[in-house]
């Protein structure tokens, strides 16, 4: 009952609360490509 | 131990800030919850130490597949991939390390159960240093790892939201206040055998 009523409480209550704060947000590496050449 | 890991993984959230708490925690519980499918199918089962009731740390874990070495790695490698699909390198690494840090705590309170490969052969190394053969301090380290993880929590959250949104800064209050209130009725539940 612990793991389940934890899982609740941790995964969804606190982390919906934790969701609403102002953290800085990960994002995946995106590959940085170089520019086209503007047409000549 | 339930309560313990969720303390951890409040802890890694303050000084890992970009990784979304919930993914955290859910990682920190990756192995038990891959565990409760295949004890529902009785593949992994529970034995009760003299035969009575469950209660806190009185159990021998039969989870080969879960919590051997080699499963943990493996188990813990898919969610950090998983995890770094969505958030990236950084983040993989962080929910790996923090789903296999269930291992490493396990390892300090099981009782030789654990062992290094999936279904294990009768006789093969089983490891488990056995803190639960004295809950009194096993409870207290859970206990140490809630209120360090659940105050670490809070504080970075209260900076955070004074630095970026002042106005969550009550909002912040109340998350570190559910976290640590979850880690202690979790531990509780825990300790009563629940």
């Amino acid at each position: 009952m612990s793991f389940f009523l934890g899982l609740l409480l941790f995964v969804v209550v606190a982390g919906v609360m934790d969701a609403k704060l102002p953290w800085p947000r990960a994002r995946p590496e995106r590959p940085v490509l170089p520019r086209a050449e503007p047409p000549r | 131990m339930i309560a313990g890991h969720f303390g951890l993984a409040a802890g890694v959230k303050a000084r890992e800030q970009a990784v979304p708490l919930w993914a955290l925690m859910l990682a920190t519980q990756w192995l038990d919850v891959i565990f409760v499918p295949l004890f529902l199918a009785k593949i992994e089962t529970i034995e009760v130490i003299g035969g009575g009731a469950a209660g806190y740390g009185n159990g021998i874990i039969h989870a080969d597949y879960t919590h051997s070495l080699f499963g943990a790695i493996v188990l813990s490698g898919l969610f950090g991939l998983l995890g770094g699909l969505r958030w990236g390198r950084r983040a993989a690494g962080i929910l790996g390390a923090v789903a296999f840090s269930h291992w490493i705590l396990d390892l300090v309170v099981h009782r030789h159960d654990l062992p290094i490969w999936p279904a294990a052969a009768p006789g093969a190394v089983r490891v488990g240093l056995g803190l639960w053969r004295w809950p009194l301090a096993a409870a207290a380290a859970e206990l140490a790892l809630v209120l360090w993880g659940g105050i670490t929590y809070l504080r970075a959250a209260v900076a955070v939201a004074r630095a970026n949104d002042p106005t969550k800064i009550r909002r912040a209050r109340m998350a570190g206040a559910t976290v640590i209130g979850a880690g202690l009725l979790t531990l509780a539940l825990g300790l009563a055998g629940m």
